[in-house]
């Protein structure tokens, strides 16, 4: 799960991390408010999407005046982004943070990660801050200190003593770095986080360090135990698709083909794209379906599909396992006779109870085109796609 | 033979009480495995599927002496329920459970890494020898013991690719899922190596996915090590980039993890690739022809 920046700074702010005072406004009224209450003449004004690129889109904007924080925040609350990692129908602001401007001396790269290979945390520290650390690795690739730590969060001082003198970091700014560094792998332990990313954390004219950004993605498996990040979810950041499919359990993304696919299990919902592709066709979306769907899981998996007005033809490709064929059939036929499904349906199902799934769909008269194995499921799909365009 | 399980093996089922484990335990009997009691904290002393229940894995152990466990517990607590299994010294725990916290799991794997016990899993189908012992959820009746051991990240992938070398008579030694979690206990080279040095498997059938790099790491040690002839599918060529991976991630990888780059290195392994998933069982029939021509 992602996290807004002001979600992020917030929990950091529990850790021993400098952070530029600032507030959260989604009215202009409120921008006033914090202007007031943090006594500020001018500020930074960043709208709060699930995206990275925010300033090149043009929502982070200086304001140099009282007046300027309220007028600007009015243009930038409820901005709709449009860059490389929203997706062409982009992602709205309804938030922005305003935050009182710091003086930078330079700029560093401060981040954690999980390493798979080591199957350890990580620490990423660069003295090349402010642009994306794929870029840093592209341009400077010997300015990247990769440190493992334990997940007791706990940095060795050996460690930190070499990413001190990584950083150029000498004196009290060696004592504040070392001790940012040591909260950051605390924070990523304690939060479950995938991902925690400064950048820039910055260095002040006045020799403070401080986190001027924040990044932080949290393992979707652990939000049982961290209630309060659980709490900062917000469904406005992803499509309606992808939100709908999350209340039901279901695993969606959308992609821009025409062919709707509807699997079970995640290595078969892939190869069932790749398989279309093969084809000549292109997928409209990934849909895992799960080990145990119920029929109300498969019907609202068709609704879901059914949202996206690409969709030409729909591919369902089941191999029973947990999962009976029985109930995928019912449930196509109950979303069949819900929906008025005008797309042709291709359905390919093996395993578990499949003659007697196999028996429904042919009892239903419904129009559906059975698949004897994937190969012919993707070429029907295919065929189906195309026949209708 | 075939590798890890037969019908000698004795197995236990934490988490033999919950829906999922009674279900499965009871499909497991049925396909011939031996299962010989489970494990539920705070249940000791009761039957199911009339068989011994314990609180423990150390007293079921005392009592069965089980070669393998297989693992339903949720997930919140299944990494409790490896690391019970491990220090009871159980020589195979399976463990189906998805979900579980990757922090949970660097503290398995940390624990795995010095243990003389073997974990498969988690978030995976489990293990088979067909004809004589299913440690897992697959579906029983696809399997035929036969010639090719596969190797699968995948759950129901694998079961499409088993019902392939089935239906061409092909057949399978042993099936072995290894888990779709970024961590995970048993890796593909593990298992390559046991299929190498087994009699029954003629021939190797490896289903890879996007993400990460074991795929590149079991290639580079199938053109070092494998005499046997190998088939590989990857699944996700069409899957977009940086859906699940963070910014940071695609630096540590170092642009690894496509599936395009994961099939440079099985060809350059010199390993019989297909492209298609439908062709999974084909690819391992020309793979074994391929071999004979030699």
């Amino acid at each position: 799960m992602n996290l807004h920046e002001y979600q992020a700074k917030k929990i950091l702010k529990k850790y021993a991390i400098p952070i530029p005072e600032f507030g959260v406004a989604s009215t202009v009224e409120e921008a006033r408010r914090i202007a007031q209450d943090l006594h500020l003449t001018e500020a930074v004004v960043k709208i709060q999407v699930h995206a990275g690129g925010r300033g090149k889109a043009g929502g982070v904007k200086f304001a140099k005046t009282k007046e300027e924080i309220a007028s600007i925040s009015k243009t930038l609350i409820g901005m709709k982004m449009v860059g490389p990692q929203t997706g062409p129908g982009g992602v709205i602001a309804h938030k922005v943070i305003i935050s009182k401007p710091v003086e930078i001396a330079k700029e560093f790269y401060l981040g954690a990660i999980i390493d798979r290979d080591r199957a350890s945390p990580i620490l990423i520290a660069s003295p090349e801050g402010g642009m994306e650390i794929e870029e840093i690795a592209h341009q400077f690739p010997e300015k990247i200190l990769k440190i493992p730590f334990g997940f007791d969060g706990k940095l060795r001082s050996y460690q930190l003593l070499r990413l001190t003198k990584f950083m150029g970091w000498s004196g009290p700014l060696a004592k504040k770095g070392a001790l940012v560094a040591q909260e950051v792998a605390k924070c990523f332990i304690d939060t479950d986080a995938s991902l925690l990313e400064i950048n820039p954390l910055v260095q002040t004219s006045a020799g403070e360090i401080v986190a001027l950004d924040a990044k932080l993605s949290i393992d979707d498996n652990a939000l049982f135990r961290q209630p309060e990040i659980l709490s900062y979810y917000d469904p406005s950041q992803v499509s309606s698709q992808e939100a709908a499919a999350k209340e039901f359990d279901l695993a969606y993304i959308a992609m821009h083909g025409e062919i709707g696919c509807m699997v079970n299990g995640a290595g078969l919902a892939m190869a069932t794209m790749d398989i279309i592709q093969l084809f000549g066709g292109s997928p409209a979306n990934f849909l895992d379906v799960g080990g145990g769907a119920s029929k109300e899981k498969v019907a609202e998996g068709f609704k879901i599909i059914l949202s996206d007005p690409n969709v030409k033809a729909i591919l369902v490709n089941i191999f029973g396992g947990i999962m009976n064929c029985a109930t995928l059939a019912e449930g196509v036929i109950h979303a069949c006779k819900a929906q008025q499904i005008k797309v042709p349906i291709i359905i390919r199902m093996e395993g578990t109870n499949v003659e007697e799934g196999k028996r429904l769909l042919k009892e239903s008269h419904l129009k559906i085109t059975p698949a004897e194995d994937l190969k012919m499921a993707a070429e029907f799909a295919v065929a189906a796609a195309k026949g209708k365009k | 033979m075939a590798i890890l399980v037969n019908k000698k093996t004795k197995v236990i089922v934490q988490g033999i009480t919950g829906q999922a484990g009674q279900f499965h335990a009871e499909q497991c009997i049925a396909y011939g495995t031996q299962i010989v009691g489970g494990v539920t904290p705070g249940k000791g002393g009761i039957q199911m599927l009339g068989l011994p229940v314990f609180d423990t894995v150390w007293e079921a152990k005392k009592a069965l002496r089980p070669d393998a466990t297989l693992i339903f517990v949720p997930a919140p607590f299944a990494a409790d329920a490896i690391l019970e299994a491990e220090d009871a010294k159980i020589p195979l725990i399976v463990c189906i459970t998805e979900g579980i916290p990757v922090r949970d799991m660097l503290e398995v794997k940390r624990v795995m890494n010095t243990s003389q016990s073997r974990l498969i899993g988690p978030n995976c189908p489990g293990l088979i020898t067909p004809g004589e012992c299913k440690i897992g959820i697959m579906p029983g009746y696809i399997h035929k013991k036969g010639k090719v051991g596969i190797v699968s990240r995948s759950g129901t992938l694998t079961y499409e690719a088993v019902w392939q070398t089935t239906q061409l008579g092909l057949g399978q030694s042993s099936c072995v899922g290894i888990g779709g979690d970024p961590l995970n206990g048993t890796n593909f080279i593990d298992i390559l190596k046991l299929f190498e040095n087994d009699k029954e498997t003629e021939a190797i059938l490896l289903i890879g996915e996007i993400g990460g790099d074991a795929e590149e790491q079991a290639a580079v040690w199938a053109a070092a090590n494998c005499t046997k002839p190998l088939a590989v599918f990857i699944a996700g060529a069409t899957a977009p980039p940086g859906k699940r991976m963070g910014h940071a991630g695609a630096i540590i990888s170092g642009g690894k993890g496509t599936a395009a780059e994961k099939y440079a290195a099985f060809e350059k392994a010199g390993a019989t690739i297909t492209r298609s998933p439908a062709e999974m069982g084909h690819a391992v029939k020309k793979a074994l022809e391929k071999n004979e021509g030699r």
